[in-house]
């Protein structure tokens, strides 16, 4: 007789996939076996999770299809089970798996349209916080303005990729009017954000980014406009910035001082 | 809470209920759907200035060997002092083991080892709360020959030892008896009447397995005639309780799902007003 322990340790080796002939014994089998009782189990688990992970990445489902999302999906669950009951937080894993899952060799872009998806998950579940205007910045002496690391808003990420991710993902949504995207069209750089009703995402373009990625590095206000000067002279930083206002991109600031 | 009927709150219907308000009993979550800050949680907390509501929850792990995951625990009992729900519920089965979830309700053994086991896990989990849970009868799908009582022995010793109430799900009785080859009406007997806190109905699925006919309970369309017949005979026995309606796949509109909740409150024998006290 199994013990408590022993007995989900085996159940838990089961669900992963092990032959358990101890816990088939512990079953009472009928015209129905033990093996077949515990499948239904086994086979729960596994759909249950594919179904979680295709809510979690639609975009990635939408691009490859039902049935390769299930085989990618199956493998990524035998790899890594969820840690906690909360399934809108299970699969942060999933970018860096696809990104070495030999069938998805031919679509380079898969990995990085599973961190969007992932991006925008986080940002749907982040809390909405109170964010940064212009006008809490109004009144602000120019180098008080120059000195300050605005924080990006909770859930909020800054993702680069080599690929038009910003593109691919609306080709991709149900009913999209968007074309055919050639993956020649070249670098993506996006904004990934809470909002009150949803989360969404901007395309930034290059000097936007390079200003954005600074104060997500800890630069200052000031030195961001640097950055962004030093490629691109003609830029005027104070644009970049208001634009990034306007997306409500970072948090209030902190009544501290 | 009146013995009235309720149905599940499922993501889809959100707005609509959001913005008509329906008529119905009381409105029920699942715990883990709402542990984090989407614009759903913030709609539900809206909801609940009008609506009475169950916090059922499916990731406790009540029959977990090595207790209740705190971290998640601390989690389910933040939402459930914020929303203060009438019902607080999870089922008599376990889904975690060594760190790991598996997003099933996985059955236990009944044995007296068993039994220690959850009723260390319901009295932590009450004393965390400050307030007394529902434990719910899972769907079987396979029993260990190892098991010394039956599963109404066992809810009931438990709610003895620990005073948790129960949650009767007339389906899963209907499910677990077919596939385990028991009589339905004989697993009524000998409940503790005063622990009967709530019932829920549900559909089920009709799979296969080794050739012979298998119940799934999948909460995936209208409740069977065999669950409210059932149900019938489980308000005569211990008469009325908070009913509710769950759908969770292939979700219906929400017209339907009202429907089968005005059904179940007729066989409750309550009065329709008691069911629209949120119109």
């Amino acid at each position: 007789m199994l013990e408590l322990r022993e007995l989900q340790g085996a159940f838990a080796a089961h669900l992963k996939g092990e032959d358990r002939p101890d816990l088939t014994e512990a079953v009472v089998g009928d015209t129905i076996s033990a093996a077949a009782r515990l499948r239904i189990h086994r086979h729960h688990v596994g759909q249950s999770l594919v179904g979680a992970l295709a809510s979690t990445f639609p975009t990635v489902q939408a691009i490859v299809g039902e049935a390769f999302f299930r085989a990618l999906a199956e493998g990524f669950i035998l790899r890594e089970l969820p840690a906690q009951p909360v399934l809108a937080e299970y699969g942060a894993g999933l970018p860096a798996y696809v990104s070495e899952y030999g069938p998805a060799a031919a679509l380079p872009y898969l990995a990085d349209m599973a961190q969007l998806d992932w991006a925008l998950n986080l940002a749907f579940h982040a809390p909405l916080e109170d964010r940064l205007t212009a006008s809490g910045l109004a009144g602000l002496p120019a180098e008080r303005l120059f000195d300050l690391k605005p924080a990006l808003a909770a859930g909020s990420t800054l993702l680069r990729s080599p690929y038009p991710i910003d593109r691919i993902w609306h080709a991709s949504q149900p009913g999209a009017t968007v074309g055919t995207v050639s993956l020649e069209e070249g670098p993506a750089s996006v904004l990934i954000l809470r909002r009150p009703d949803d989360a969404a995402f901007a395309s930034l373009d290059t000097v936007e980014e390079i200003f954005l990625a600074a104060l997500v590095e800890g630069s200052s206000l000031g030195e961001a406009a640097e950055a962004a000067v030093s490629v691109e002279p003609a830029v005027d930083p104070s644009r970049i910035l208001g634009r990034l206002l306007a997306l409500e991109a970072f948090a209030a600031l902190q009544h501290s001082s | 809470m009146q013995p009235v009927a309720g149905i599940g709150l499922r993501s889809p219907h959100l707005a609509e209920i959001a913005r008509d308000r329906p008529a119905t009993g009381f409105l029920e979550i699942h715990a883990e759907n709402y542990l984090g800050n989407s614009p759903a949680h913030r709609i539900v907390e809206r909801l609940r200035e009008d609506y009475e509501f169950s916090v059922h929850a499916v990731g406790l792990s009540l029959g977990s060997v090595d207790g209740l995951d705190e971290a998640h625990l601390d989690r389910v009992v933040a939402l459930i002092h914020r929303l203060e729900p009438t019902l607080v519920s999870d089922h008599l089965s376990w889904s975690l083991a060594d760190g790991r979830y598996f997003n099933d309700l996985l059955p236990l053994p009944y044995t007296e080892e068993a039994l220690q086991v959850v009723e260390r896990n319901v009295h932590h989990l009450q004393e965390r709360l400050g307030r007394r849970v529902l434990v719910e009868n899972p769907s079987c799908y396979l029993a260990f020959a190892h098991s010394t009582l039956s599963e109404p022995e066992f809810l009931a010793e438990l709610t003895r030892r620990t005073g948790c109430g129960l949650l009767l799900d007339a389906n899963n009785i209907v499910v677990t008896a077919h596939n385990l080859r028991l009589d339905a009406r004989a697993w009524l007997q000998g409940l503790p009447p005063a622990a009967i806190g709530q019932y829920h109905l549900a559909g089920h699925a009709v799979n296969d397995a080794d050739g012979e006919p298998v119940l799934i309970d999948d909460h995936g369309s209208r409740v069977g005639e065999g669950v409210w017949s059932l149900f019938g005979e489980i308000v005569r026995r211990y008469g009325p309780r908070p009913t509710l309606v769950e759908w969770d796949t292939d979700l219906p509109a929400l017209d339907v799902l009202l429907d089968e909740a005005r059904q179940a409150g007729r066989a409750l024998g309550v009065e329709a007003e008691a069911n629209a006290r949120a119109a």
